[in-house]
């Protein structure tokens, strides 16, 4: 017996009823864990209205997991942004521990933000040959979150797990368990998600629209010529972006086409999805970039519309690090087929901006569904041993995208659009009890199954200015007040008299003396006492329109989070009210005029709210012996399953029954 | 390296050398090419700044 099976098994002893007297088992000759942990991550999965529909007889396999075990609100993480919750449940620590703080960070010395999750390095070292850039040393793509993931500690402890599409884990934290990473993973352009959108009536979108490139072109002799965007070609001294030229003939008569893209070539109908298709990007004689994107030939006449999803990393031959180990994807091809490898596929911006249409997305996401349902199973039918996690990422896009329609006072109701689709946001709820019936033939006697989400939903109908209320009150200087609305990224902020300032989704940051560049400042009792001013202040203000405070809670962050990285917390975090959210531009550093606006866009659920107001799910087969759980006992709770003590910096506590 | 003239006004010209010799850059030169390089770079960190922009975007949370 190795040294650290005898202490597993010890420990086991120590622990007493609570814990499985024997970690291991032989099955079928082969040594295996006496329990499985299969954990089903429901993104968004919101308590109430699964109490809701579970008392209405819509969940009866949720019901019945429910009554066999339990159901309980999950307290989620401040803020309860999704990278910052599962962080919280990775490491089992809040974000002091773990350093992933919002969405987006905020760089000092530039006021600029930044992607919180991860970081990418390019070569130090190149030679330049003409007009190429050869890199004698390799970039590097660096996940910024911190903290040991709960499958580390299980693997030194010879525990197996797959972690499949884990949000805040790209690139995956190193390991040799099977983990594909999920939320948070690029496209190939690097970014968290650009579509393309070819049209001959380009006047009808907005051709500034985040998450998508608006093209014009031209119908000549039946045929189309366009060319499809790629990543940065870093081998080039002029670092231009690459580009793929495809064309499509449009049949003279019928309402289809043929697409010629590299070698290949592919047939639409009007309103028809293409599935998945490779697309090569050259970069330099010998070298070149693969990715795997979808078209969707919206129409053909009068008007040309081509929609080309985000470029997805090829999982077959991924360009950037998606997996462990590296060639998991690959093996997942060969047995699956293609599959999206962007975190968040589900293309909102599209909906957002009338490029796709409701029916459009829905087929989109649902098709993302399938997928992930079909890997899952596949998954589930060699789960043996350990812990298999599963997340699911379409609870959340489609409350995100069809709240608006389930209340008829949502600033973006259309009540034909209501008839059609108000009930979207129920079905995904509906589709997540049909899992939980699909998935029974894989649980046995030894499966714990926990069914969880990070956080749950709330109406985003008004928007809070953060940089306007700050400047209109005094904390924020600009150079030409006249020029309020003008500009982004605090171009016109005079920082030497600026006190506060917003970034990101939730925070509010200091101008801190000997932190920020410009930093106005002192630490110590000045700082203090700003801090409690601003969070008093930001508490009381009350939205003249509805006469609720759009802020519930103003979070101090020193008070809240507990670990290493507290310093570089936001100041204060922003619990917003019931139906209030950040705006949409005041996380990007502008100044609208009004502190409060309506929410008109179909993004219209969210879960930025205080983390009181808008907790997770867990239900799990096993009783729970905790009145009010969260993220973090999940965590210590599967350690716990296997006999592993928590490490000290993990701040949960065991929360299922499994006498 | 080859070198290009550019036309500039008389009398910013003759504010120029003023400047440029308070200042202690050695010539009118070196202190027009100084403004123009320190203008320029605030150029492409515009574009940079654009570009974190649009990645950011993707996410759906902003616009």
């Amino acid at each position: 017996m190795k040294r650290r099976q005898f202490l597993q098994l010890s420990l086991a002893a120590t622990l007493g009823p609570l814990v499985s007297p024997s970690l291991f088992s032989y099955f079928n000759g082969k040594k295996e864990t006496a329990v499985k942990v299969l954990i089903l991550g429901m993104d968004g999965l919101d308590p109430n209205i699964v109490s809701r529909l579970m008392k209405a007889g819509r969940l009866p396999h949720f019901q019945q997991l429910a009554a066999r075990g339990g159901f309980s609100p999950l307290g989620t993480s401040i803020p309860p942004q999704s990278p910052v919750a599962w962080s919280n449940f990775i490491t089992g620590q809040d974000p002091g521990g773990h350093g992933i703080f919002d969405f987006m960070h905020r760089d000092p010395e530039l006021y600029l933000p930044t992607f919180s999750g991860t970081s990418s390095e390019e070569p130090k070292k190149t030679i330049r040959v003409g007009q190429w850039v050869m890199p004698l040393s390799g970039g590097e793509v660096k996940l910024l979150r911190r903290g040991k993931a709960f499958w580390q500690i299980l693997e030194e402890n010879d525990i197996p797990a797959v972690i499949s599409r884990m949000p805040a884990n790209y690139p995956p934290a190193k390991t040799k368990q099977r983990t594909l990473a999920g939320m948070g993973t690029p496209d190939i352009m690097g970014s968290y998600g650009i579509f393309n959108y070819y049209t001959t009536e380009p006047g009808k979108i907005n051709p500034d629209i985040g998450g998508g490139r608006i093209h014009q072109v031209y119908v000549i002799g039946n045929q189309v010529e366009a060319s499809l965007p790629g990543p940065i070609n870093t081998f080039r001294r002029d670092r231009p972006e690459a580009s793929v030229e495809f064309k499509v003939y449009l049949d003279p008569v019928n309402p289809v086409a043929k697409i010629f893209l590299n070698d290949e070539e592919f047939i639409l109908k009007e309103k028809e999805w293409s599935g998945w298709r490779r697309v090569r990007f050259s970069l330099m004689p010998g070298q070149s970039v693969s990715g795997i994107c979808q078209f969707y030939l919206k129409e053909i006449r009068p008007h040309f519309k081509l929609y080309v999803s985000a470029v997805h990393i090829d999982p077959e031959n991924p360009a950037l690090p998606i997996c462990t180990p590296p060639d998991y994807s690959r093996e997942l091809v060969s047995r699956l087929g293609l599959f999206h490898t962007k975190g968040l596929p589900a293309d909102t911006s599209a909906l957002d901006n009338n490029v796709l249409d409701e029916e459009e997305f829905l087929y989109q996401d649902n098709g993302f569904l399938q997928e992930s349902l079909a890997m899952l199973e596949h998954e589930l039918s060699r789960f043996a041993s350990g812990v298999l996690f599963f997340y699911i990422s379409s609870t959340d896009q489609r409350q995100h995208m069809f709240w608006r329609l389930t209340d008829p006072a949502h600033p973006a109701y259309d009540v034909k659009l209501a008839g059609q689709f108000g009930q979207e946001v129920e079905n995904i709820y509906l589709e997540m009890d049909r899992l939980l019936s699909r998935i029974e033939k894989y649980l046995d006697s030894r499966t714990v199954l926990i069914v969880m989400s990070d956080h749950g939903f709330n109406p985003f109908e008004r928007g809070f200015n953060l940089n306007t209320w700050l400047f209109e009150n005094g904390y924020h200087k600009l150079r030409n007040p006249w020029k309020e609305d003008k500009g982004t990224l605090f171009e016109n902020t005079d920082w030497p008299r600026t006190k506060a300032y917003g970034v990101g989704l939730n925070g509010l940051y200091i101008n801190l003396k000997r932190r920020e560049k410009y930093g106005s400042v002192e630490p110590g009792p000045e700082y203090e006492n700003l801090v409690r001013e601003l969070a008093r202040r930001l508490e009381e203000f009350v939205d003249p329109l509805t006469g609720k405070r759009p802020v519930f809670k103003a979070y101090i962050s020193r008070e809240i989070y507990h670990g290493p990285y507290v310093e570089q917390a936001p100041d204060i975090v922003l619990g917003f009210n019931w139906g209030y959210r950040i705006s949409w531009s005041s996380p990007l550093g502008k100044f609208p005029p009004q502190v409060l606006e309506n929410n008109t866009q179909k993004w219209s659920g969210d879960h930025m709210a205080a983390a009181e107001l808008i907790p997770g799910s867990l239900l799990a087969n096993r009783r729970l012996i905790h009145p009010s759980p969260s993220l973090t006992d999940v965590t210590a709770t599967i350690l716990h399953l296997f006999g592993i003590k928590p490490p000290p910096e993990m701040r949960g506590k065991p929360v299922l029954d499994i006498a | 390296m080859g070198q290009a003239k550019i036309k500039i006004d008389k009398n910013l010209f003759e504010r120029l050398k003023k400047y440029a010799s308070l200042a202690g850059y050695s010539s009118p030169e070196e202190f027009i090419t100084h403004c123009l390089e320190k203008e320029l770079a605030k150029l492409d960190e515009a574009e940079s700044e654009e570009e974190i922009k649009k990645k950011l975007k993707g996410l759906g949370y902003i616009s």
